[in-house]
């Protein structure tokens, strides 16, 4: 029989609150660790126990970190979701499954180990079965696929860090499961693992984690937040460094953090720390965004640094709270009332949510504006592989900040909202300094920031505002390009995207289509992007969402020579983005545009 | 003609000038209660020898929360918008606690759309004044009734109102608030006295104070006019402020019965017995207070509950001594080595 080495999808069904995740991260480490190109995707309930959870784990020696079309290897544990998750496995696919949860497995077509999971837990340890359970299967899938006790035990130590009872548990339980399917099963499948040189050193790492981060690098000064999936783990990650980076040895920290009555006070509180003349954040998912809306207005009119980290989860409303999407990207670029619009940046690496953690305020402080960060589920949830945090290569940028008395003094003709330089971008002094004091409004007024309803004043502010932030764009960070020579077509896409675009350009290549690409990672759009379509004959715009919300973008602000040439793909089902619903949905419109 | 001898202008503590703690011209109803609140400020700051710089001006959304242009103009402020002024204040706050934080709004400000605000703040016990302006009607939106408005009340347009008011300074005790007083507007110089005293407190200071709307709610079946409101306060004590830079010893000591209360920054707050003895100590005494006043009809005004036992926001945050504000970039940026032992703990996990 030949072999499939690194090259299939593991899906493992389970209920959450079982403790699975912890066993579910062992084996992803462990194969991470042995050097093989391995990602997880973690497919939660918005509830906390009993409720069906599936963790991916897909082995892809090309890279490919999206889920994939389908599973090889499936491990079934969940009564709830038995029958279906067994009815979708294509034939030849491997079941492991618990015999002991007394569900049948009727399907002549497929591979099966069964298992006496439940009993052999007991065994070890009768109070934490249910536990035991999860681990009993790693240890299974390690024996029938070849993962070195080596690595198990690593990660394990990883896990438990220190906690000796947890780590003996653990090994036992693995040593059960191995033990077991070495002496009752004759391996019928193809599936192995293969260790692979580690060329490069590399660690897993979430992206809410690598945001954390980033923020506090940034030199965040206040996070008021309001815990909502899937954002809380970035404020609880910066929570949970300030000890370490933020904190004097008296024990005072430098960071201030607020749990808000709501994600409207978190909003006040961001807005009032910039005000004052500090860094304030909060992080959150639409929902929080949504309640936001009338402060983002506020903080774009009166021109109040603050940044608001979104990591998008399904919507409208409370939608999918924990899958993932694209789609609160017009909502961020150009939230609440009357004419607005907003710098939005968006990572699509861990390494981009640390840098853009920090990045973030300097936008900020300079242009005086609501910034705000878009990350997903996808991104910030799942553990990434990363090869470490580069140091911010520019001190922080405070903007223009007048702090000092003789400075002001040297200023001619200074007023709060007046453009001295002509970049849009005016000075500010800070409350507490004595220093050209007022009164701070969301109504209209004129360049010193008294209270006008003149229709020059009005019109020579919005004109001002939106220079303001249209001048931000070729300073934002540039797109990522990569180019094909031979190709006709362009493909910008942005966020989490990266993470299947290998993938999908690979099924094109498949069919002879050569595409470049070109990753927006913020906007206002950089003129790099109106260059990259202008090279192209056609492009397409790939999303994770169903309205197609960056290509709306596109359309309004592109000129008109050239918005006939953008097309669209957005697709959205809140899995995240499986490689060839995409490839197959930009051959049909290459198809239909070409005709 | 004879020439008159320069009258000296009067300088307070600091020097300075009753007019440097004035601000632009009002543009309110001539006769609006909160104007006379403005000039309360006024001179309760500048009396007290309050640094102007030293003041953040903080607002809603409403008449009310207009007024913060009409004094300390020396001071920045910040008209935020309706109902959330507590957030922005715990914001900046939290940025820079140095600031003595006067936050003024209205009673559909607090009472209504920024309910839930003005109860974190409290429970927050945030270091701040907090003015309400209490007509109980919206002025801005041209008079519908708030929810503060007395059941029987009527204002000058429609039926009298039949919906239990919130009572903000209940409210308040009920949610341990450290510093709760009720006063009117056209009672300046107990509002003056509680205005120093709160600016003198460590902690949420809510001053609820009755501030007739002369355009809507006016009239003479309003619970909330300039003359029932005289005709119906009951004051709990007679109110008198002593500055911590006035030597106690050139006080005079009153006749009757009275209460010295010391407050954070060494002032006094002293309470002349009227007829029966009020102790702000004491809750439940508090709440009898307002509940008899409210069957009756009454206004209670004076230092209702005072509590200085409890810790304020700055406490709880567990910050640096020196406002953030003030912390330099590369103690707020962890120095290079930091990320490195990171990066090699993650590496070598
Ligand atoms: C979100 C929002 N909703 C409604 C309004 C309209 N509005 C402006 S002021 C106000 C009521 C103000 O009443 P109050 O706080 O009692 O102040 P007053 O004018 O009586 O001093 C309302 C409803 C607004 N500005 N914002
Ligand atoms: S409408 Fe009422 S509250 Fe508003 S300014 Fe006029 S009198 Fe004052
Ligand atoms: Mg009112």
């Amino acid at each position: 029989m030949d072999t499939i080495a690194n090259d299939f999808t593991i899906n493992i069904a389970t209920a959450n609150g079982t403790g699975s995740q912890s066993a579910n991260l062992i084996l992803l480490q462990s194969l991470f660790d042995m050097g093989v190109p391995v990602s997880g995707k973690n497919l939660f309930p918005s509830n906390i126990s009993g409720l069906p959870t599936w963790y991916i784990v897909r082995l892809s020696d090309r890279g490919y970190q999206a889920p994939g079309d389908r599973t090889h290897i499936q491990i079934l544990v969940n009564k709830a979701t038995w029958e279906e998750d067994l009815a979708a496995l294509e034939p030849g696919s491997v079941v492991v499954w618990n015999m002991d949860s007394k569900m049948p497995v009727e399907r002549e077509d497929i591979i099966s180990y069964p298992v006496p999971m439940t009993k052999l837990a007991r065994s070890l340890n009768p109070k934490l079965s249910k536990l035991v359970t999860n681990i009993v299967y790693v240890g299974i899938l390690a024996e029938l696929l070849g993962i070195t006790d080596e690595a198990l035990n690593k990660a394990v130590a990883g896990q438990f860090k220190g906690k000796t009872s947890a780590i003996e548990l653990n090994i036992n339980a693995l040593e059960l499961g191995r033990n077991y399917a070495k002496e009752n099963f004759t391996k019928t499948d193809p599936y192995v693992v293969e260790p692979r040189p580690i060329e490069k050193k590399r660690f897993f790492m979430e992206g809410n984690e690598a945001a954390a981060l980033g923020c506090i690098f940034g030199g965040v000064q206040l996070l008021a937040w309001y815990p909502i999936t899937p954002s809380s783990s970035l404020a609880e990650g910066i929570i949970a460094y300030i000890p370490r980076l933020r904190t004097n040895d008296e024990g005072e920290a430098t960071c201030a953090v607020i749990q808000a009555e709501d994600e409207l006070a978190a909003a006040g509180m961001v807005l009032g720390a910039g005000w004052a003349g500090g860094r304030g954040m909060t992080a959150t998912s639409g929902p929080g965004i949504s309640l936001m809306q009338e402060f983002i207005g506020l903080a774009y009119f009166a021109e109040i640094p603050s940044v608001f980290w979104d990591v998008n989860r399904v919507g409208p409303s409370t939608g999918l709270p924990t899958r993932t999407q694209q789609s609160d990207l017009s909502m961020l670029y150009e939230g609440s009332h009357g004419d607005t619009q907003h710098i939005v940046v968006i990572p699509g690496t861990v390494e981009e949510c640390f840098e853009f953690g920090w990045r973030a305020f300097d936008y900020s402080e300079r242009y005086q504006t609501p910034v705000f960060g878009l990350s997903d589920l996808d991104l910030g949830m799942n553990r990434w592989a990363c090869e470490g945090f580069e140091y911010p290569d520019e001190p922080m940028d405070r903007g223009k900040t007048i702090r000092e008395q003789d400075v002001f003094e040297a200023m001619e003709n200074f007023g709060r909202y007046r453009d001295l330089d002509g970049d849009g971008i005016p000075y500010r002094t800070l409350p507490g300094s004595g220093m050209a004091p007022i009164l701070y409004r969301g109504t209209g007024h004129n360049p010193d920031g008294v209270y006008s309803e003149k229709p020059h004043d009005y019109f020579a502010l919005m004109k001002r505002l939106k220079e303001k932030i249209d001048g931000s764009r070729d300073n934002l960070p540039a797109p990522i390009l990569n180019e094909n020579e031979e190709g006709d077509i362009g493909v910008i896409y942005y966020g989490s995207m990266e993470n299947s675009i290998q993938e999908i350009d690979d099924l094109l290549e498949e069919t002879g289509l050569k595409v470049s690409q070109c990753r927006v990672r913020a906007l206002p759009l950089h003129s790099e992007v109106e260059a990259f379509i202008r090279r192209h004959k056609q492009t397409i715009v790939l999303e994770i969402n169903r309205d197609a919300q960056l290509w709306g973008i596109m359309r309004r602000e592109l000129p008109n020579d050239i918005v006939g040439q953008v097309h669209s793909v957005a697709y959205s089902d809140g899995m995240p983005p499986r490689a060839r619903i995409y490839s197959d949905l930009i051959l049909e419109t290459i198809n239909e545009v070409t005709q | 003609m004879r020439e008159r001898p320069a009258r000296a202008i009067k300088l307070n503590v600091l020097n300075e000038p009753k007019d440097n703690y004035k601000g632009g011209p009002s543009s309110l109803c001539p006769g609006c209660g909160h104007d006379q609140i403005s000039n309360v400020i006024i001179t309760a700051a500048w009396e007290n020898g309050i640094p102007p710089e030293r003041v953040a001006k903080m607002s809603g959304i409403g008449c009310s929360s207009k007024t913060p242009a009409y004094y300390l103009g020396q001071s920045h402020g910040f008209n935020t918008v309706h109902g959330r002024m507590p957030s922005v204040t715990t914001g900046a706050y939290a940025i820079n606690k140095d600031l003595l934080y006067l936050g003024v709004s209205g009673d559909g400000d607090s009472a209504s759309i920024g309910i839930g605000q003005l109860i974190h703040a409290i429970r927050r016990n945030m270091d701040m004044v907090y003015i309400v302006e209490n007509n109980g009607v919206y002025g801005l939106t041209k008079g519908q009734y708030s929810a503060t408005a007395d059941v029987g009340s009527k204002k000058k347009k429609g039926k009298a109102n039949e919906t239990q008011p919130i009572d903000l300074c209940a409210l308040a005790i009920n949610l341990g608030c450290t510093f709760v007083a009720r006063s009117f507007s056209g009672s300046k110089k107990q509002l003056n006295a509680l205005l120093k005293a709160a600016m003198s407190h460590k902690g949420f200071a809510l001053i609820d104070v009755i501030s007739p709307c002369v355009t809507f709610n006016n009239n003479d079946e309003s619970m909330r006019s300039y003359t029932y409101v005289k005709d119906n306060e009951v004051t709990l004590h007679m109110t008198d402020y002593i500055p911590h830079f006035e030597p106690m010893a050139e006080v005079e000591v009153p006749e009757g019965n009275f209460t010295d209360i010391t407050l954070h920054d060494g002032s006094t707050i002293r309470l002349e017995t009227i007829s029966e003895n009020h102790d702000p100590s004491d809750s439940m005494a508090a709440l009898t207070a307002l509940h008899e006043a409210e069957d009756e009809k009454k206004h209670v005004t004076g230092l209702l509950y005072f509590d200085a036992t409890k810790p304020s926001l700055a406490e709880d945050l567990g910050i640096v001594d020196t406002p953030l504000l003030d912390v330099s970039d590369d103690v707020l940026r962890p120095p290079k080595e930091m990320l490195d032992a990171i990066n090699a703990e993650f590496l070598s996990i």
